[in-house]
């Protein structure tokens, strides 16, 4: 119905650019994951054969399970931490009515825009002089940090639609606060919630800026393992993996789509 | 459930104002206490540690490590005047600012498309364009790597060589070109999204008058669709610049020797040198630079200031 807006040469350079940026966005996971099941020695293009042998070798690679197991527990705690402190302050920001509000939301959000890799630096100086040597500990912390403002957009979002005459309907109908909650406000704001723990959850899963600073060699979550192994390996074993973590990203995406929509989620 | 279904019926649109009032001031008090467990959490973790990498900024490192008085900018002088430091600065600055514009350049039509196209193709660009931002950066540069790998065995050279474009292997990989491409891959989302936000607001009437009144279609584009997605592009453009500015892992991996930026810098002097004091000067200028793009922002975003008189 509304194709017709674009016609002519405009449409043209609109589609083809659109195409190519398409094209642009795939290629790189594209040819990892083609070079992945390549049947050679070295990764080289254009691949050869097929094999799942280094899918075989990745499944055994302690390291890689070691840095997956640390990496899954790691961005399950920070899901669990950023939505205990997340959804309370996205509440009060919300539905609270008292001074300061703007200059406060604009505190707890400020982790977005500051350079993760400074965050991560900053803490790392605090937690050394407070002699804090828990690398998972830390990284529980950092993590934290960096995702809290993400559950505060979404819930805060879902939040604002919310409709108040429905609390009021149960609050004079009898319910306590702690029951309108329950059973009136968090049905609604459900798939705003779910969406800024899975987020939280992928976030933390990829971040490298303040996971650089804070793991040790003893705890070293996915990012880090794959990047020590684009500089010392050489066989297809390194696409491998990184297939692996884009599938899972996949799930992710597919994830989140089901529960409030790409769009919605990221833009908010 | 269908008891208080049948309440809403009931009562639900006009619960009486002296009521919600009442619910609203009772409720007050504890609801704004419900954000002091982040509040306290971000100032210990977050607002404190930034503060105190500042201070260690200005401060002296003596030959123990030990980090205090005399105070001194020396280090942010270090930075300006050492020709070497000065340098990763520029090309910091200049990767960014090439990154944002060919961002700008390249999402406008991929946003226009987005927005405008049937449901069906819109979902489709949507899910292409944010299913990267998901995956993991080091995977997204570990696939340019192979992509824009030296030699004949990368595949553009592979490419560019099958059909005979070029005779020899082109080298784009360690290059300043390759962190601008991986850049522009990682953070090409952070433009697309805010555009089509701003490009769908636009009532589709004010496009189709200037049509009507006979407009060509690159006259509706630069005299009404563009004024009026300027907030769009200045919130995207800030977003791809912060953080390309703040970026390691693209220019770790894409840029080898020769295209070392602020953050691979600030790595450097910390795990190898150990130099902390000129780590957090790098560090603050990073955190100046991002917060004097974000502070235009805003300032053009807020004051309504991108409203073209007519």
């Amino acid at each position: 119905m509304t194709d017709e807006r674009f016609s002519g040469f405009g449409a043209f350079i609109l589609y083809t650019i659109t195409a190519g940026m398409m094209l642009f966005i795939l290629a790189p996971l594209l040819l990892v994951m083609a070079v992945s099941v390549s049947d050679s020695y070295f990764v080289t293009f254009p691949p050869q054969g097929f094999t799942l042998k280094w899918y075989a070798k990745v499944l055994q690679d302690r390291d890689f399970l070691e840095a997956m197991r640390l990496s899954i527990l790691l961005a399950l705690g920070t899901t669990v931490g950023s939505l205990l402190f997340g959804v309370p302050a996205a509440f009060a920001l919300v539905r609270g009515n008292f001074f300061g509000l703007a200059a406060i939301k604009g505190f707890l959000l400020s982790p977005l825009i500051f350079p993760a890799l400074v965050t991560g630096l900053a803490l790392l100086q605090v937690l050394t002089k407070l002699g804090s040597q828990d690398a998972r500990l830390n990284l529980l912390i950092g993590h934290v940090v960096v995702t809290s403002p993400y559950v505060i957009r979404t819930v805060v979002t879902s939040l604002q639609l919310v409709d108040e005459n429905l609390e009021d309907a149960a609050r004079t109908l009898g319910a306590n606060r702690l029951t309108t909650f329950w059973r009136v406000t968090l049905p609604q704001i459900a798939s705003g919630v779910a969406a800024g723990g899975l987020f939280a959850f992928m976030v933390s899963f990829d971040n490298y800026p303040v996971t650089m600073w804070l793991a040790n060699s003893e705890y070293s979550p996915v990012p880090l393992v794959l990047m020590r192994q684009l500089v010392n390996v050489f066989d297809p074993s390194v696409p491998a993996m990184s297939t692996i973590i884009i599938l899972m990203a996949m799930v992710g995406v597919l994830l989140l789509e089901k529960l409030v929509g790409l769009r919605r989620a990221l833009a908010a | 459930m269908t008891t208080s279904d049948d309440a809403v019926a009931v009562l639900g649109v006009q619960a009486p104002p002296a009521t919600r009032w009442a619910s609203r001031w009772r409720l007050a008090l504890p609801v704004g206490l419900l954000a002091v467990p982040m509040l306290a959490f971000l100032t210990y973790f977050f607002f404190y540690p930034a503060l105190g990498l500042l201070f260690s900024s200005i401060q002296t490192q003596d030959s123990r490590g030990i980090i205090g008085r005399p105070f001194t900018l020396a280090h942010y002088a270090r930075l300006i005047n050492v020709e070497l430091y000065a340098r990763v600065l520029w090309t910091t600055l200049r990767i960014s600012i090439i990154t944002s514009a060919l961002a700008t350049l390249l999402a406008y039509p991929v946003a226009l498309v987005m927005v405008k196209s049937r449901p069906m193709v819109t979902r489709i660009i949507t899910l292409i364009v944010i299913a990267p931002l998901i995956v993991s950066v080091v995977v997204r540069g570990y696939g340019w790597q192979l992509v824009l790998q030296n030699g004949p065995k990368g595949m553009l050279n592979w490419i560019l060589m099958t059909l005979h474009i070029v005779d020899a292997p082109i080298s784009v990989l360690y290059t300043e070109v390759a962190v601008v491409i991986g850049s522009l891959h990682v953070f090409f989302p952070m433009m697309v999204l805010p555009l089509a936000s701003a490009l769908g607001k636009i009532d589709p009437n004010l496009e189709d008058a200037a049509r009507m009144l006979g407009a060509p279609w690159w006259k509706v584009f630069l005299r009404v669709t563009l004024p009026l997605s300027m907030p769009g592009f200045v919130a995207g453009f800030t977003l791809v610049f912060s953080l390309t500015a703040g970026s390691f892992v693209i220019p770790a991996i894409l840029g080898g020797a020769s295209a070392i930026m602020l953050g691979n810098l600030i790595e450097q002097q910390i795990f190898v040198v150990y130099d902390w004091p000129f780590g957090a000067a790098i560090a603050a200028v990073l955190v100046g630079l991002v917060l004097a793009v974000n502070g235009v922002s805003m300032w053009l975003l807020e004051g309504r200031r991108l409203r073209r008189p007519e």
